[in-house]
């Protein structure tokens, strides 16, 4: 059983230099306590090993080296200097980055800005994005979704809606939901200064065609869901063969 | 006043510990000497401590030609920090503390690079016992010197294997025998802490050395 005596002692027998002599009180537990004996032994055979280690000199030619290395730094900039010079440099990295990310943005935004408020051009591609236009271009690219799958010339369906260029056309969507806003055939095709609502699609719809002959064709559609062939198919009942 | 400032001076420089530079002279006026531009001043102060600088960095980092390197590297630094130096303490404490940090940083760059240890290529594939490199020597030893050479090698590789943080004090301590008080400022430490310390490095350096014991 280790004494309660042990633990104080045997912080004296670290703490002592090799030399150095013990107490009184340590002196007497040693002569009682075999554990802390053995402790003793051990400590002292292994820091007489340790400082037998002993000085390792440096080698002959450590002036030179060291007189050739100073004379080498003191002709490089000094590390201020280069310090001061490495952080102006990246802080004028940083605001030259900074700034023509800012200019890049606002060209972007102010590009983008005249572009919303015009009629996209009359060509017959694709459907792009599908913002909701009131107004059937002639053609129209940019219309919703369910308009713009009116607008692929292949589908049967959509010969109703096909607006060829060389007529004036005029086309008047409504929607028949209190959101949806009824524009006068009066309007100029290119108007496209509202947008549907974003539940259009569950929505009816009725389309106006005006050929500006007289020739006026009204097509409803009942809700349009994605990818609804039926609705589409049903609605070439109403339209008069012949007429496109 | 004698300014070195190209290589070639070196082959003319007059030998400097043949100077009259008395060795009474305080390392702090030696520093103060240098900072007015006496290259003699520094030299005198690069011969008191090369050796130990080198010696104690060397025991750090178990790489003689790595300490040489690391030594003058902390020559270097107290020349170029001259101009700022501080007599608050002393200038072995200063200059201790230079090459504890760069003999750490040493340590732990190593330990980034992960390097192989040789002995692992002769690592039996059936799973035995590494092989050490240096093959045993079966002859009797009888030469009680070589016993004390073999006796200090094994316990340079164990204080090599100690954690940094547990090596410097002991080193300081029973190597170099600075006092706790002077380590714990080298170390920038408490005293308590550095007696904690070289209790723990002496017990797992007690552990690795039982055979020698």
């Amino acid at each position: 059983m280790k004494d309660t005596r042990c633990e104080p002692v045997r912080r004296e027998l670290e703490e002592l230099t090799l030399n150095e002599a013990f107490s009184d009180s340590t002196s007497e537990h040693l002569s009682s306590c075999a554990e802390c004996r053995e402790f003793q032994r051990q400590q002292m055979k292994l820091r007489q090993i340790v400082s037998s280690l002993g000085t390792v000199n440096a080698p002959a030619d450590f002036d030179f080296r060291l007189r050739a290395r100073l004379a080498a730094d003191s002709q490089r900039p000094s590390f201020r200097y280069w310090s001061f010079a490495v952080k102006g440099l990246a802080t004028v990295a940083v605001l030259v980055v900074f700034g023509v990310g800012v200019v890049v943005v606002w060209q972007r935004g102010h590009e983008q800005a005249p572009i919303a408020k015009t009629q996209p051009p009359q060509t017959p591609a694709g459907p792009k994005q599908p913002e909701r236009h009131q107004t059937i271009p002639a053609p129209a690219p940019e219309v919703t979704p369910t308009i713009a799958i009116n607008n692929e010339p292949k589908r049967k369906a959509d010969r109703s809606f096909v607006v060829r260029p060389k007529r004036s056309l005029t086309a008047v969507v409504d929607l028949s939901s209190e959101r949806a806003n009824i524009i006068s055939n009066t309007m100029p095709a290119l108007n496209t200064g509202t947008i549907f609502p974003i539940d259009a699609s569950l929505q009816s719809l009725r389309v106006s065609l005006d050929d500006g002959r007289g020739n006026a064709r009204t097509i409803s559609f009942p809700t349009v869901s994605f990818g609804s062939q039926r609705v589409l198919t049903n609605a070439n009942q109403f339209a008069p063969k012949g007429v496109w | 006043m004698n300014t070195l400032t190209t290589i070639n001076e070196l082959a003319f420089a007059p030998g400097l510990q043949q100077d009259t530079v008395e060795d009474t002279t305080s390392d702090h006026a030696l520093l103060e000497a240098t900072r007015s531009g006496d290259q003699d001043a520094f030299a005198e102060l690069v011969s008191r401590y090369r050796n130990q600088i080198t010696s104690y960095i060397y025991r750090m980092t178990n790489d003689y030609d790595g300490a040489v390197d690391l030594a003058q590297e902390t020559f270097v630094r107290v020349y170029r920090a001259r101009d700022r130096y501080q007599r608050s303490y002393a200038f072995s404490t200063y200059i201790y503390r230079i090459a504890t940090n760069l003999a750490i940083s040493e340590l732990r760059k190593r330990k980034r690079r992960k390097l192989v240890s040789l002995t692992g290529f002769f690592q039996p594939t059936d799973g035995g016992e590494p092989k050490e490199l240096n093959p045993p020597d079966g002859r009797p030893l009888q030469d009680a010197e070589l016993v004390d050479t073999e006796r200090r090698n094994a316990v340079q590789r164990a204080i090599g294997t100690l954690p940094e943080k547990y090596r410097a004090p002991l080193i300081l301590r029973d190597v170099d025998g600075r006092s706790y008080d002077e380590i714990a400022a080298i170390l920038e430490t408490s005293e308590g802490t550095v007696k904690s310390r070289i209790s723990r490095a002496r017990g797992f350096l007690r552990e690795k050395m039982r055979a020698y014991l």
